[in-house]
């Protein structure tokens, strides 16, 4: 027996959205444009995430429920869904055969403020520009952002005004190789800079950035940049959020000192002390070296084909200072 | 359960059954309160049971009404189907004095009744009745197509929506012509 659903007033409309699920939400979506904006308007009590990996998937998820929106181009299988216990999945199709104009939609119907995940892995960067324009259009939140092996790195390039708009709060990752001209500037830096290729992050950005864990991988970073840095650093009030630095880098040499200390530079007085943070980060015979303020920092730094610089600065409240170097190990695996 | 007056005079309703209480407890008279329908059924109700309705509860609370003057007052809800009300008082009863379990079997289980109920359970304020029906209702649609759903939920499709604010407009464009036509005949 059929029931008038839209008859309904708004506050039992909002009851019944409310009990609804993603999926649910996402079909009634579906039905008609007017049932699509009242579902949209009524139906957005949760704090929705969205991830997308740029395949044929996206992540709508709430604490430990995840709902998944896969890709089918059989007709016959959409709508189709599986729900389990933390992980639900529905087969939808994905107009114009990519998942960006679902992504516009879902944030649309569950009113979605944060992006948990997106990371852009393959393909083409250009189908991506329209979404990263309405994230910025929309101020939205993006936790977790990656740049894959793009094909057309000249995409990228295009693409950096948009990036450096981009309000990324936890973590940036890139594995991307850029022109050796590739410039721009992040307008507020993330919690966790990730850089594969880092040969466009100069000194003056690492001078501006104020994450908390910075990586740097085949950086052109040289002595005498990491000397200016280390000198902004040691001054009262310089990088407070920063707790980890690491940066390899084949323009680090035993040609000139780091903080009036030649290469290599590591604890010979002192073997075997290792210091620890988050339970995960460690650097063994690494030197000391405060603040002016008092905050001390560990450093080490080695020379060889590629120079490797580490550099922790532990908080008294969670870091521990060993003298036995056994059972602390450099475990990448981390949460934080 | 509630027993059931046909019209406002008939005779005295038969006394409610009592929920079993314990011989230490000190015995406490219990009031009950009338109500009817659209059909002018009236329903005696416990002040116990009528607690699950927020409006009605609020209006009882400071009423210190007799058992007569009750009876002579019964509380009408002309805009419920009589037994719309008798489902929502059976409810009301069932569910006297006790905390509402997360999912609800005793449900009315007639779905052609329930755009009613929901109606009613919103009207009078039933928080717990209210989440049940509202999950009934959502629980219609699950594992439907779109297709399905527009049938359960009667949602037009667009293209109806289109033709019934084409033909909203063009009934509205009708009126105000003839009102300017009735308007310029009153002026002659």
């Amino acid at each position: 027996m059929p029931i008038d659903l839209l008859k309904f007033p708004n506050d039992l409309l909002r009851e019944v959205f409310r009990l609804c699920d993603p999926f649910d939400l996402y079909i009634l979506s579906k039905c008609s444009k007017k049932c699509s904006q009242r579902s949209t308007t009524l139906g957005r009590p949760k704090k929705w995430e969205i991830s997308f990996w740029g395949w044929d998937e996206l992540d709508v998820s709430i604490e430990d429920s995840h709902y998944y929106f896969i890709q089918t181009n059989n007709p016959e299988d959409y709508f189709k869904t599986e729900l389990g216990r933390h992980t639900n999945k529905m087969d939808i199709e994905f107009p114009n055969g990519g998942g960006v104009d679902v992504f516009i939609h879902l944030i649309d119907i569950f009113g979605i403020r944060i992006v948990d995940s997106l990371e852009i892995t393959h393909g083409s960067i250009a189908i991506f520009s329209k979404l990263a324009e309405v994230l910025v259009d929309r101020q939205m939140e993006i936790e977790f952002f990656a740049i894959g092996h793009i094909e057309q790195v000249q995409d990228v390039v295009n693409f950096a005004p948009t990036l450096s708009q981009m309000n990324i709060t936890e973590e940036f990752r890139c594995f991307l190789k850029f022109p050796p001209d590739f410039h721009f500037n992040l307008v507020k830096y993330p919690r966790k800079m990730d850089i594969d290729d880092s040969s466009w992050f100069t000194i003056d950005e690492l001078l501006n950035c104020t994450s908390v864990r910075i990586e740097l991988q085949n950086s052109m970073l040289s002595n005498h940049d990491l000397d200016l840095f280390f000198r902004k650093w040691k001054k009262a009030g310089e990088f407070p959020n920063l707790r980890r630095l690491e940066i390899r880098s084949e323009n680090i040499d035993n040609k000139s000192p780091i903080l009036e200390m030649n290469l290599p530079i590591e604890n010979v007085d002192n073997p075997n002390l290792g210091v620890l943070i988050y339970g995960n980060f460690s650097i063994v015979n690494s030197v000391r070296v405060a603040k002016d303020d008092g905050t001390v920092g560990w450093l080490k730094v080695n020379v060889g084909f590629c120079g490797k610089l580490e550099f922790l600065i532990p908080d008294p409240a969670d870091y521990v200072v060993n003298s036995v170097v056994e059972g602390i190990e450099d475990n990448e695996d981390d949460d934080w | 359960m509630s027993s059931t007056e046909q019209g406002t005079s008939s005779a005295a309703p038969a006394e409610p059954t009592t929920a079993p209480e314990s011989a230490a407890a000190p015995e406490v008279p219990e009031s009950f309160y009338y109500v009817h329908g659209k059909d002018k059924v009236v329903h005696k109700v416990s002040a116990g049971a009528l607690q699950h309705s927020a409006l009605i509860h609020g209006m009882i609370s400071n009423l210190g009404y007799t058992e007569e003057q009750a009876k002579a007052n019964p509380f009408p809800f002309e805009n419920i189907d009589g037994d719309i009300l008798q489902m929502v008082v059976d409810w009301c009863n069932q569910h006297k004095g006790k905390p509402t379990p997360p999912e609800d079997t005793n449900l009315p289980k007639q779905k052609e009744k329930l755009f009613d109920l929901v109606l009613a359970v919103n009207y009078l304020e039933i928080k717990e009745l209210l989440t049940y029906c509202c999950k009934q209702v959502a629980m219609m649609v699950k594992g439907k197509s779109p297709e399905e759903i527009r049938e359960i939920w009667m949602i037009p499709t667009d293209a109806e929506d289109e033709a019934a604010e084409k033909e909203a407009k063009k009934r509205a464009g009708k009126e105000a012509a003839g009102e300017t036509a009735a308007a310029a005949g009153d002026a002659k």
